[in-house]
C-alpha cells in the first residue's frame, strides 16, 4: 500500500515559529520578576566540606534565601540508573561542578555577591583523574561502596580456544577522549507555583517525566505536586537526560513558592553537565583465512567521572556492541566503569559505541590489510544477517540492513580508491586517503523495560489530539509522531493538535535518548490511533449499515471504500460512540520485546531491533602541519523505514559533524576547557559534503517498519575518518582525537617530511 | 544606579530605553527591548547565536557594550518578515530543513541577511564564509548553506521581476 504521509516531507509544527525568531525557550519564558538561583560550585576535584558559612552571604542586599544540603526535605541524590549525585553536597565533594550551596537573590548581581560572600572551608583530598589510578587498592573511595562502580561481562563460545585457529589475529590498544555534547541553548528553567498548587518547572529537558520523578524525591512530594513542563529545547545530544537546573528550581520553589529561574552561562553549562566517557580499549580479534572473524576479546575500561549518570548503561553498550556489526561466535568482553574525579559522565549521543566503533573498525581494515581483502568485502563477509547470532547470543531475525549500505557504499569507494585518491592533491604537501566505518546499534534501553505510552482524542467536532511526553530537543520527533499517526487514520499531520511532554497532560514516553522514539513511542501512537481507527470504523459501520470492513479513513471521513458517496464525519462518529458512553480517547503501549542480560556472561535479548550503518570519508592530509581536510562523506543507513526523510538527512548531517569533531578536534579536559574558547568543534567550513543514502530494510516490529537514526548518523563516521588517514600516511593513529600533533606524529613516523619532492 | 538612554531605529520603529552602563547590546536587546530571538550562546563571541545586524553589519551582541546602540539602526530576526509575508531566508531555512533546534537560526539568518544585502549573488564558498563564525551542532550546515543560497535566488527573482 503507497503510504500518504510517511516518506513525505511534512512541515514540523513548530519550525516556522523557529524560523521567525518566535520559538520561546525556557530563558526567553521566563518572566523578569523571577528571582535569580545561582550554586556555588566546589572548584576543587576532592574534598571533605569541614565548614560552610553563609551568615554574612545571607545579610548582603538583595539575597533572600541561600539553601544547603540541610534544607533538601526528600532524597537528597539523583541520577538516571544509580542515585548517587547530591543536588547539595553532603560532606564531600567528589568533582568541581559539585554544587555547596544555593542562593536565591533579587537580581544576578546580588546571588554572584552571595556566592562571594559565602565561606566553605575544605580539607582536600587526592584527586583521581584517571580510571586506572581510581583502581589501585590503595585509592580513596569516591564513593562508599569503592571507585569500581560496574563490570559488564559478555561471554559466549571459547574465545581463547577460537584464537588458535584464527589465520590473523590483530591485538591493539585504542583512546578515547572526553567530549562535550556542545548543544548551543545552556540549560535553563524557571518555576513557579501553578494554578492547582503544584510545583511547576519549565526546562530544557530531554526526558520530563524522569525529571518530574527525580523531583519529587527530592522534595518528598508526590507526583501531581510537581509539574515538569517541557520548554523548546536547543538540542542535547545526550547530557539534557540528567537533571540539571530541574533540582534547584525545585527546593527553591519548595521554600519559597516565588517564580524562579536558573539559567547557565556557556561556562556553567560547560563544568556542571555530564561528558561522554573517555576509554580505554584493548581488543584483540581473530579472522580466518577467508577473513571471517572468529573470536573477540575486549577489555575496556570507562572513565565514568565523579557520578554514575548513565554510565552502567553506557559499559554495558559498548560491551554489547564492541564485536562491531558482525557475526562472531566467540567472545570474551569485559567493560569497566570506573567512578573518578572528573565531571561526570553520562550518556553522549551513540552511549559507548562511538568509542568501540573507532577499535572494532581499526581492527577490521587491520585483518582486511593482513589478508590483502578489500575493506567492503571483509565486511560484507562479516555482517550481520538474519540466521546470525549477536555477541549476547541474540538471533537476527529480520531487518539487517549492513549488506545493502554497504553495496550502497561500495561504488563510491571504489571510484574513490581507483582515481580520486589517485589524482594530485589540491596542494603538493597533502596526501589523500579514503575509509570506511560500519556501525550497528541496538534501538532503545539495554535489556530493560523502557516502555513509551501515548494517547489519542478526538472530540465532537472532530478534532484530534495527539498526546506524547516524547521530548522534541530539535531532532523532529513531533513530526514523525505525527506522520505515523496521520498515516493510520488518513489524517493530514497539519491538522492534528499535539500535546508533547508536559507531565500534567501527558503519560511516560521514556528519554528522547537511545535512538529509540521513531521506534518505541512511534509504535505507541500507531497502537493509539489504531484503536481509534477501529473504533471510528465501528461507529460509521453502524451509521451506515455496512460492514466496518468495507470503510477506511481519509482527511476527516470514514468512508465506504468502493462508494466514497457513503461517508461519516471524524464528528458524527465521535458523536456516536459518545452517545453510547464510551470514551473518545485511547491509548498506546509499548516496549520492546527484550530479556535482560545474564550477570555471569552478558547473554540475552538486550533490543527489539538494531540500525545499521556504513560511511565513506574522503580525506586530504597535510604531512607538514598535520592537518586533516574532509572532503566528502558517503553515508548510507538503515533505518527500516524514512518516515521523514529531510529530518534522517538532518540527523545524518549533523551527527557527521559530531563525529568529526570526535575525529578530529574535539577533546574535554576537566578543570582545563573552560569556555567555547577552549573547545573546538566543527564550523560550516570544516564540514564535507555529504551524500547520504537512505537504506530500508524493514523491521517487522517497528511503527510501519521503522527504526532509530539519531545515534547511528555518528558513530561510523570517526572510523571511515581514521582508515581514511591511515591510507593516506600508512601508519595508524590509535588515540581519538587525531590532532595535528598526533597527525603529524604519524606522518614523521611514516617519514612523509622526508619524502616532499618540490 | 545610573543608567543610560539609549535611542535607536529597531526593525524600523523609533525605539528608546534605559540600559546599564556595563550591560551588553545583547543584553538590552534580550531584556529591556524585548528581542528573545536574540539568543545567549557562549557570551564570548565564539557562537553567533546573538547575532544581529546593526547598521548594516552582522555583529556580535554579547560582545557589544548597549551604549553602542545609541543612534544605530538595528534589525533582529522578529523584523525579518511577518507570519503572512516572511523574508526569503525565513522560508528557505524552513524549506530546506535548515532548523532543528533552532537556537542558532536567528543568528544565522542575521548574518546571512547582512551578507545577501551586501552580495546578491554568492558563491557556496561566500556563503560559507560569511556564516563560520556561527555554530550549529544539529545539522551539519548543509541544508543551511542549500537554504541561504536559495533565498539568494528568490531575492534576486524578486528585485529583477
Amino acid at each position: 500500500m503507497t503510504a500518504k504521509f510517511i516518506g513525505t516531507d511534512i512541515t514540523h509544527p513548530r519550525i516556522w515559529e523557529k524560523a521567525m525568531g518566535d520559538a520561546l525557550f525556557a530563558a526567553d519564558l521566563a518572566p523578569d520578576d523571577c528571582l535569580v538561583l545561582k550554586a556555588l560550585r566546589a572548584g576543587r576535584h576532592h574534598a571533605e566540606i569541614v565548614s560552610i558559612d553563609y551568615s554574612e552571604a545571607e545579610k548582603l542586599p538583595g539575597v533572600v534565601r541561600i539553601f544547603t544540603a540541610k534544607d533538601i526535605p526528600g532524597r537528597n541524590t539523583t541520577g538516571i540508573i544509580n542515585k548517587d549525585w547530591p543536588v547539595l553536597a553532603e560532606g564531600k565533594i567528589r568533582s568541581m561542578a559539585d554544587a555547596v550551596a544555593l542562593v536565591a537573590a533579587e537580581t544576578e548581581q546580588a546571588a554572584q555577591a552571595a556566592l562571594r560572600a559565602i565561606k566553605v572551608e575544605y580539607k582536600d583530598l587526592p584527586a583521581l583523574l584517571n580510571p586506572f589510578d581510581a583502581l589501585k587498592e590503595d585509592a580513596p573511595k569516591i564513593h562508599e561502596g569503592g571507585n569500581l562502580l560496574f563490570t559488564r561481562v559478555v561471554k559466549r563460545g571459547d574465545a581463547e580456544a577460537a584464537f588458535a585457529t584464527a589465520a590473523n589475529i590483530i591485538e591493539r590498544e585504542y583512546k578515547t577522549p572526553a567530549i562535550e555534547h556542545c548543544y548551543m541553548e545552556p540549560d535553563a528553567g524557571y518555576g513557579y507555583v501553578d494554578e492547582d498548587g503544584a510545583l511547576a518547572i519549565v526546562v530544557c529537558t530531554q526526558n520530563p517525566h524522569f525529571d518530574l520523578g527525580e523531583v519529587c524525591a527530592v522534595l518528598d512530594l508526590p507526583e501531581d505536586k510537581v509539574r515538569i513542563i517541557q520548554a523548546v529545547t536547543g538540542g542535547g545530544f545526550g547530557s539534557k537526560l540528567d537533571i540539571t537546573v530541574q533540582g534547584y528550581i525545585g527546593l527553591a520553589l519548595y521554600h519559597l513558592k516565588r517564580p524562579v529561574r536558573y539559567f547557565y552561562n556557556k561556562e556553567e553549562a560547560l563544568l556542571a553537565t555530564g561528558k561522554r566517557h573517555p576509554m580505554w580499549i584493548t581488543i584483540k580479534t581473530g579472522v580466518d583465512k577467508d577473513g571471517k572473524l572468529v573470536a573477540c576479546h575486549a577489555h575496556i575500561t570507562g572513565d565514568g567521572g565523579a557520578y554514575g549518570s548513565y554510565g552502567i548503561a553506557v559499559a554495558t553498550r559498548a560491551a554489547v556492541h564492541a564485536t562491531g556489526p558482525y557475526a562472531c561466535p566467540n567472545v570474551d568482553i569485559t567493560a569497566l566503569e570506573v567512578y573518578t574525579n572528573n565531571l561526570f559522565a553520562c550518556a553522549m549521543r551513540g552511549f559507548g559505541t562511538p568509542q568501540v566503533a573507532f577499535a572494532y573498525e581499526s581492527q577490521m581494515d587491520l585483518h582486511a590489510q593482513a589478508l590483502g581483502l578489500d575493506p567492503i568485502e571483509i565486511r560484507l563477509r562479516n555482517a550481520l544477517r538474519p540466521g546470525a547470532h549477536t555477541a549476547t547470543g541474540q538471533l537476527m531475525t529480520a531487518s539487517c540492513g549492513l549488506p545493502n549500505c554497504l553495496e550502497a557504499v561500495k561504488p563510491y569507494y571504489h571510484d574513490a580508491v581507483t582515481t580520486w585518491v589517485k589524482e594530485e592533491p589540491s596542494s603538493p604537501t597533502r596526501r589523500r586517503g579514503v575509509g570506511v566505518g560500519a556501525m550497528w546499534y541496538g534501538c532503545g534501553s539495554t535489556g530493560a523495560a523502557n516502555p513509551a505510552t501515548a494517547q489519542v482524542e478526538v472530540d465532537e467536532n472532530g478534532i484530534v489530539t495527539l498526546f506524547t511526553g516524547c521530548a522534541d530537543i530539535g531532532q523532529g520527533s513531533s513530526i514523525v509522531l505525527l506522520q505515523l499517526a496521520g498515516e493510520v487514520l488518513g489524517l493530514h499531520p497539519s491538522k492534528f493538535r499535539l500535546v508533547c511532554a508536559d507531565t500534567k497532560y501527558t503519560t511516560n514516553a521514556g528519554a528522547s535518548s537511545a535512538s529509540r522514539q521513531t521506534y518505541i513511542s512511534g509504535n505507541a501512537v500507531v497502537l493509539a490511533t489504531t484503536e481509534m481507527a477501529e473504533a471510528l470504523k465501528k461507529a460509521a459501520a453502524a451509521i451506515l449499515e455496512v460492514g466496518p470492513e468495507t470503510l477506511e479513513l481519509d482527511d476527516g471521513l470514514i468512508r465506504v471504500i468502493a462508494d466514497h458517496a457513503q461517508k461519516v464525519t471524524f464528528a458524527d462518529a465521535a458523536k456516536h460512540i459518545a452517545k453510547a458512553g464510551e470514551a473518545l480517547r485511547w491509548e498506546g503501549f509499548f516496549d520492546p520485546d527484550t530479556t535482560p542480560l545474564a550477570a555471569e556472561d552478558g547473554q540475552g535479548v538486550p533490543y527489539g531491533t538494531y540500525a545499521f550503518a556504513c560511511q565513506m570519508a574522503m580525506i586530504e592530509v597535510d604531512v607538514l602541519t598535520g592537518e586533516v581536510d574532509v572532503i566528502k562523506i558517503v553515508a548510507a543507513h538503515d533505518v527500516g523505514r524514512g518516515v521523514s526523510p529531510a529530518n534522517l538527512v538532518g540527523q545524518i548531517g549533523g551527527g557527521i559533524g559530531i563525529g568529526q569533531g570526535f575525529a578530529l578536534t574535539e577533546e574535554f579536559e576537566t578543570g582545563v576547557t573552560e569556555s567555547l574558547t577552549d573547545y573546538h568543534i566543527a564550523t560550516v567550513m570544516d564540514m564535507p559534503e555529504i551524500v547520504p543514502i537512505i537504506v530500508e530494510d524493514h523491521e517487522p516490529s517497528g511503527p510501519f517498519g521503522a527504526k532509530g537514526i539519531g545515534e547511528p548518523a555518528l558513530v561510523p563516521t570517526a572510523p571511515a575518518i581514521l582508515n581514511a588517514i591511515e591510507m593516506a600516511l600508512g601508519e595508524r593513529i590509535y588515540e581519538l582525537p587525531a590532532n595535528l600533533e598526533r597527525v603529524l606524529d604519524a606522518s614523521r613516523k611514516a617519514g612523509w617530511p622526508d619524502k616532499l619532492e618540490f | 544606579m545610573p543608567t543610560i538612554t539609549i535611542k535607536l531605529t529597531l526593525n524600523g520603529e523609533q525605539r528608546e530605553g534605559n540600559a546599564q552602563p556595563a550591560q551588553t547590546a545583547l543584553s538590552f536587546l534580550r531584556d529591556v527591548m524585548g528581542q528573545k530571538s536574540v539568543k545567549e550562546g557562549c557570551g564570548i563571541g565564539e557562537c553567533g547565536a546573538c547575532t544581529v545586524i546593526v547598521n548594516g553589519k552582522a555583529v556580535n551582541t554579547c560582545l557589544m557594550p548597549a551604549g553602542q546602540l545609541d543612534g544605530a539602526t538595528v534589525i533582529t530576526t522578529e523584523g525579518l518578515g511577518t507570519e503572512e509575508n516572511p523574508h526569503p531566508l525565513q522560508s528557505a531555512f524552513v524549506k530546506h530543513n535548515a532548523i532543528q533546534c533552532g537556537y542558532c537560526s536567528p543568528g544565522f539568518m542575521m548574518n546571512a541577511k547582512a551578507l545577501l544585502d551586501e552580495k546578491p549573488d554568492p558563491t557556496r564558498e561566500e556563503v560559507s564564509k560569511a556564516l563560520a563564525g556561527n555554530i550549529c551542532r544539529c545539522t551539519g550546515y548543509q541544508q543551511i548553506v542549500d537554504a541561504v543560497m536559495d533565498a539568494a535566488e528568490t531575492i534576486r527573482e524578486g528585485a529583477g521581476s
